[in-house]
């Protein structure tokens, strides 16, 4: 399992702010942040803050599809998460490299990217906890559901990118965020996509079945609706 | 080296134990180091706060296979705690046990002071440290008064006993009690672990005076417990505030393991007494298990490893030992010290008005049985002090008539 969790050990630097205290020895001055992407003509600080919480996202999503992806009972749904799981490792270690490639540290994490941290675990913890007032079907819903909003946000942080590259000059900031861009917004573009046909698909199934649906009635259907969910593109 | 990871430990199904094992023999209180006896204190307030956080998490969580494996790990904490505090003898009296934990809060806050690399948690250790120190003075002139004995019996003189910062100023404002936090990402592994055995230690003595204060007939004595348990929920509410709020009940429980198998681990270490070593080396050996279990837990709901969030080794280990000239260190150079919010500052810069000012005066208007006590301890012979390395680092706190 590939360790992904920014810590101490690991390098960490963060910002005290409000009731956040950050050890002067892990602190990160500003005037670092201050000295990301010099040739863009953008808000630097700002911009770090911000790929610090897109790269937490990121992060985030590798423990969401490792939790649904160990929980759901549908196969099928296992192997298309497990699928999307090695994108979005790919995905942190991109932005990992972009950060890197800005001037930046991705072991930063911003006091964004700790927010960000706290709405996935929520949407995790939300999912799993609440198992056990619902049945199996509905909890596989509520899995689906919680990927469909993690890759919305997802998606949601690479269109940014993206137009944010085409607002910026000509020079290595533009070149290396556009590369990242390029490897990845056609995969953010198809995890959206999936999540979102797939739950109408499987809500739908349910919504026209004449009886409340048990996973074994449901499955082969689903399995099959699934499988032609995503049109490739 | 030692990575609580690599070692399986014992199996958690392996773990029950009967009610003979559980019943101990007692330690004989006259004869036991006073170290292994606050060693016992802290482990017993570690499996406590293991429990209540095993429970808390447990009514936070609708999911079957948890709800489960957290039954049954609490299960096991919960004998655990039985072996640990059926140590302690039906002849030590609660105020016996009371000068006891004042002596751990001295020694462990001190120590885990010494040693706390972040800069602001070591300052909230040092802070709360006056305080518990000031209050094994109050109890233990509250022990001579109604005992007629000397608490240096139990303490042994490893631990000074003469004022701190007086009580009756320590009473604040709840605001004033809160701090700011660390951050999951960026804080010590050490600091996390000095945190939650503090809040766990503290937890067990707010728990301790709250239930025994009312078991005294003495006025003098109830009055005590009752200023002196306001002060350690102020001190619950301050070191629980150091920790990071956004880590997940998943996260947290594996922390909780974590740090009980570091203490076993530190205590097995330092252990003098051959039983207790056997003991604190058995519950280690069920720690580990259970951390596995917390672990497979992190990994199945959070998807994430446990060393993702776990250093790869255990770090220094926490010791009982003596801790005079620091304290007296600390004494000279922060007993003027206060809180206004999250922030410390001198009480100069406090002024008369503020909100913590006027709760103090407030809860003190009727009397200060905190102060009582030594005005009665000095009206009946004198004041018990035991200041071992000279006279108090404090002018104004030294005896009236040595001043």
């Amino acid at each position: 399992m590939t360790i992904i969790t920014p810590t101490r050990t690991s390098g960490a630097r963060g910002m005290s702010i409000n009731m956040t205290e950050v050890p002067p020895e892990a602190t990160m001055p500003p005037t670092e942040l201050q000295a990301l992407a010099p040739d863009a003509g953008v808000n630097p600080a700002f911009v770090s803050d911000l790929l610090s919480a897109f790269l937490a996202h990121e992060q985030c999503g590798v423990h969401l599809y490792r939790t649904v992806a160990g929980a759901t009972a549908n196969p099928m749904l296992e192997a298309k998460y497990r699928d999307f799981l090695g994108d979005t490792e790919r995905h942190v270690e991109i932005l990992t490299r972009v950060i890197t490639q800005l001037g930046g540290d991705p072991q930063y994490v911003s006091p964004s990217a700790r927010l960000v941290h706290a709405m996935n675990t929520h949407l995790i913890q939300g999912v799993v906890l609440a198992a056990g007032s619902a049945d199996e079907l509905p909890r596989e819903m509520a899995m689906l559901e919680a990927v469909l909003l993690a890759e919305t946000k997802d998606h949601a942080d690479w269109s940014f990118l993206s137009a944010l590259c085409d607002d910026l000059p000509d020079g290595p900031t533009r070149e290396a965020l556009s590369t990242a861009v390029e490897e990845v917004e056609s995969e953010e573009d198809e995890h959206v996509e999936w999540a979102r046909k797939t739950w109408q698909r499987m809500t739908m199934m349910q919504a026209k079945s004449s009886t409340m649906m048990k996973v074994t009635d449901f499955a082969e259907k689903a399995f099959a609706t699934v499988k032609n969910a995503v049109t490739p593109s | 080296m030692f990575n609580p990871l690599d070692h399986t430990g014992m199996e958690i199904d392996d773990q029950l134990r009967n009610w003979k094992e559980l019943n101990v023999e007692p330690y004989d209180k006259m004869s036991i180091h006073p170290y292994s006896r606050s060693r016992i204190i802290l482990m017993n307030g570690i499996e406590v706060e293991s429990i209540l956080f095993s429970h808390q998490f447990a009514r936070h969580t609708d999911n079957p296979d948890v709800k489960a494996k957290l039954a049954l790990s609490r299960r096991i904490e919960a004998q655990q705690q039985k072996a640990i505090n059926w140590l302690s003898p039906g002849d030590e009296t609660p105020l016996e046990t009371t000068i006891g934990y004042e002596q751990v809060a001295i020694d462990l806050t001190a120590w885990l002071a010494r040693n706390e690399p972040d800069p602001y948690i070591k300052q909230t250790f040092e802070f709360g440290l006056l305080e518990d120190f000031d209050h094994l003075y109050r109890y233990a002139n509250l022990y001579e008064l109604i005992n007629g004995a000397r608490a240096e019996q139990l303490t042994q003189d490893l631990t000074e006993i003469m004022p701190g910062r007086p009580t009756a100023v320590e009473h604040r404002n709840p605001v004033d009690d809160l701090r700011r936090h660390y951050d999951r990402h960026t804080v010590d592994p050490l600091s996390r672990l000095h945190v939650l055995t503090l809040v766990a230690g503290e937890q067990q003595t707010m728990n301790y005076y709250m239930n025994h204060g009312p078991d005294f007939i003495e006025p003098i004595a109830r009055g005590l417990y009752l200023e002196i348990a306001e002060i350690e929920e102020q001190h619950v509410t301050q070191y629980e505030s150091l920790m990071d709020p956004l880590e997940s009940w998943f996260e947290q429980l594996v922390h909780h393991e974590y740090n009980e198998c570091y203490l076993y681990h530190s205590f097995m270490e330092e252990e003098t007494d051959d039983r207790l070593k056997r003991l604190w080396e058995l519950h280690l050996d069920m720690e580990l298990g259970q951390l596995q279990v917390a672990c497979e837990l992190l990994r199945t709901y959070n998807g994430i490893d446990p060393e993702e969030i776990l250093p790869p080794a255990l770090p220094q280990p926490t010791k009982f030992q003596e801790n005079k000239e620091y304290v007296r260190d600390v004494l000279a150079s922060q007993i003027d010290l206060r809180t206004d919010g999250t922030d410390y500052v001198s009480v100069d810069d406090l002024g008369n008005d503020h909100r913590s000012m006027e709760y103090m005066r407030r809860v003190n208007e009727g009397g200060v049985p905190t102060e009582d006590v030594i005005d009665q301890a000095r009206n009946d012979g004198g004041e018990y002090r035991r200041e071992l390395l000279g006279p108090h680092p404090v002018e104004s706190l030294r005896q009236p008539e040595t001043v």
